[in-house]
């Protein structure tokens, strides 16, 4: 059984009559890739700050590595790097002047933190640009700033809160990779975003949030036989006749369909050979389709069925 | 010490305002300075005049000679295309022309038409030329008309014309007590402009740079105290200010003529508690987080507007007595004050002196109040947990 780094235990924090957090309690371990799933404005930025003691809560109890934490809990602090989604850095100063003070704010010794800082511009591959100042930096190099600035201290906790939002798709997985690869060196993350396919990529572990409430919690596979739909499939096909469609809605297994003149769509829940029955039904009446696929269920199909709403804003 | 490092590292990148703040301020006060040795006496300026002597008689040359005490006299070829030439250079100010029978005409009492002139533009001194000539007609007219001759009345003409009126400049201020020299008061006058300008204009975006919402933010989740992060601030700023005073005094100390002695240290320590004022001014102003524009208006309203009112560029003499008693109300008046006692203008007055001062330390003192307060009203509350509240709550 592997330590306990993080545990929540039924924090409430209210904002007036609006409650941000609603008794939630996570527990994470030494060496996990936690994800922190919602939409905008479900809890998450929030948690992080109770979290870190920047934000008082109503009730509950915060531990980390063991200790309670607190405001004035700076040797916890130490061990925590958080990168956080706007890119915090000094305009005036050079990448390696902005590391190696925010390093500095955690490690005194110059020798030590001339290493680290050394490896941390390594890491995020900002080798190139040591003297340039932020100002000169794309949008991807100022995130890999954002991110080297955060763990050039080594932290034991890493607590990223959607760092990829408005991030190209090529940085995009590069800050994924070093994600995984600070978890592969035995750093514990807590991970936040809206975005399920990081999600999915990269966590062992999840919890689902809306409204202040953990909904959801478990490993990518655990959360999706949380649900009814096992298959999801897609058939193109032009004028479906409505007694075609009510036969394959009373094929085993199957439970809900949608046609909009052009696809439908057959949704599944358990069983095999699904697609070859659906297939059979049109064959039979002798009807010709298009393109057929079938897609496994998502951790936005979780995240649907569980509260009724899409987990992505629609512009995202 | 990383921040007390990264706050100079910050400084640096904006110290280059202050290299062109003052070597500004010392050429304008070194330029108003000598502006102001004009001695208090006027002279009338001399005129390159060129004369071409048509009538050649005692009479016209009675008038050249009377010209020629004035003027410079300029020998050129009676050529149109030289004299244009001439003018268009400014080799000559004034071409005159004394016409044929000048004498004749003047002997007789007519006044008109014994010139003819040409000059490129109608400047004072032209236009005064043209006036003097035609006094001079007069005046050597209406001597004939008294009975002299001809030759005489153009001696007594002359010698009237030539007699100066003493013109002084008023002065406002008895100086026979200044304790700096004229030089030194003047600078210490006009530094009032520079450290406000100065200071503003560099510590300011350094402290807003420090404190921008997202560095508070990461700095807040690190493991540095509070306390800590706002004691190696506060001990930049503080090694900053220290520092261009320094150089100012410095620089005050050479315009005075060597080192400061006696009561002159009097204009340092009054420009050290006013340097403290517009250090209280500048955490001040970036308590609200302004844009760097909106820095350099108020920098420029401020210090513009507080040197005008207060008798830094319009000395406190001429100024009428409701703007000085609007002016009262401006830490800038009782620095000024203290600096015409030092400079003689005002009779030299301990009470005033010290109450001046502090005065100026009582306005500092206010600013870090108020200072404190807007900073407990902004970030909910001078405790850690609190001040953290406020700086997570941004990223909300």
């Amino acid at each position: 059984m592997k330590n306990s780094v993080v545990k929540i235990d039924n924090l409430v924090k209210r904002y007036g009559d609006l409650t941000a957090l609603d008794h939630l309690s996570l527990d994470i371990a030494e060496g996990e890739v936690f994800g922190l799933l919602g939409p905008n404005g479900s809890g998450k930025t929030t948690t992080i700050n109770c979290l870190l003691s920047l934000l008082t809560y109503d009730k509950g109890d915060i531990e980390l590595f063991g200790k309670k934490m607190s405001p004035t809990a700076y040797n916890i602090k130490k061990e925590i790097g958080v990168i956080m989604q706007n890119v915090a850095v000094f305009d005036e100063l050079t990448v390696y002047e902005n590391i190696d003070y925010f390093c500095g704010l955690y490690i005194n010794d110059k020798a030590q933190r001339k290493q680290y800082v050394d490896e941390a511009v390594k890491f995020v591959g900002l080798e190139e640009f040591l003297k340039s100042r932020p100002k000169k930096l794309s949008g991807g190099l100022l995130r890999r700033l954002n991110i080297a600035c955060g763990i050039a201290h080594k932290p034991k906790l890493i607590i990223l809160d959607e760092p990829t939002v408005a991030v190209d798709p090529q940085s995009r997985n590069k800050i994924l990779e070093g994600i995984e690869q600070l978890n592969r060196e035995g750093a514990t993350v807590i991970y936040t975003s809206h975005y399920m396919e990081e999600v999915e990529q990269i966590c062992t572990r999840i919890a689902i949030m809306d409204k202040g409430k953990k909904i959801a919690e478990g490993t990518k596979d655990e959360l999706k036989r949380m649900i009814r739909n096992t298959e999801t499939m897609n058939i193109e096909i032009i004028d479906l006749p409505d007694e075609v469609r009510s036969k394959i809605s009373v094929l085993p297994h199957v439970y809900n369909t949608e046609y909009d003149g052009s696809k439908l769509t057959v949704y599944c829940s358990g069983g095999k050979h699904n697609l070859t029955r659906v297939l059979g039904v049109l064959q039979e009446h002798e009807l010709g389709f298009g393109r057929v696929y079938s897609e496994l269920p998502t951790l936005n199909d979780v995240f649907l069925e569980i509260t009724g709403k899409a987990l992505r804003d629609k512009e995202d | 010490m990383q921040v007390f490092n990264a706050f100079f590292k910050v400084l640096r990148s904006k110290l280059g305002l202050a290299l062109i703040y003052i070597p500004v301020f010392i050429a304008m006060t070194i330029g108003l300075t000598f502006a102001d040795n004009g001695g208090g006496v006027f002279e009338q300026e001399r005129l390159n005049v060129c004369i071409f002597d048509e009538d050649a008689t005692p009479l016209s040359s009675a008038l050249c000679d009377f010209i020629g005490k004035r003027n410079d006299l300029v020998p050129l070829e009676n050529d149109r295309d030289v004299i244009i030439d001439a003018l268009y250079y400014g080799c000559v100010d004034y071409v005159l022309t004394i016409k044929s029978g000048y004498a004749d005409k003047l002997s007789v009492g007519k006044t008109d038409e014994l010139y003819e002139s040409m000059r490129m533009h109608d400047t004072y001194s032209t236009v005064y030329m043209t006036q003097m000539l035609n006094e001079y007609a007069n005046t050597v007219s209406a001597y004939i008309a008294g009975g002299n001759d001809a030759i005489t009345a153009a001696g007594k003409a002359g010698e009237a014309m030539l007699k100066d009126a003493e013109v002084n400049t008023a002065k406002f201020d008895d100086n026979s007590g200044a304790v700096l020299t004229s030089t030194a008061a003047l600078y210490f006058r006009f530094l009032v402009y520079a450290l406000i300008g100065l200071t503003m204009s560099t510590l300011c975006p350094v402290l807003l740079a420090m404190s921008r919402k997202d560095i508070r933010y990461r700095t807040n989740c690190s493991g540095i105290r509070p306390n800590s992060y706002t004691l190696q601030i506060l001990a930049g700023c503080v090694i900053y200010i220290i520092a261009i005073w320094a150089v100012f005094v410095a620089i005050g100390a050479v315009m005075n003529g060597g080192v400061f002695e006696g009561a002159q240290w009097i204009a340092v320590l009054n420009s050290f508690v006013f340097m403290l004022f517009t250090t209280m001014l500048t955490i001040f102003v970036s308590s609200f987080d302004p844009s760097i524009n909106i820095i350099n208006i108020i920098t420029q309203v401020i210090s513009i507007g507080m040197c005008f009112l207060s008798g830094v560029f319009i000395d406190q003499s001429m100024l009428g007595e409701g703007v000085l008693s609007a002016a009262r109300f401006l830490p800038a008046y009782w620095y000024i004050r203290v600096n015409r006692m030092l400079e003689g203008s005002e009779p030299f007055d301990q009470n005033t002196l010290v109450l001046s001062i502090a005065i100026e330390l009582g306005f500092a003192v206010v600013l870090a109040f108020m200072t404190l307060l807007i900073r407990r009203v902004r970030y909910g509350g001078m405790t850690v947990h609190k001040a953290q509240t406020s700086a997570a709550c941004i990223t909300e």
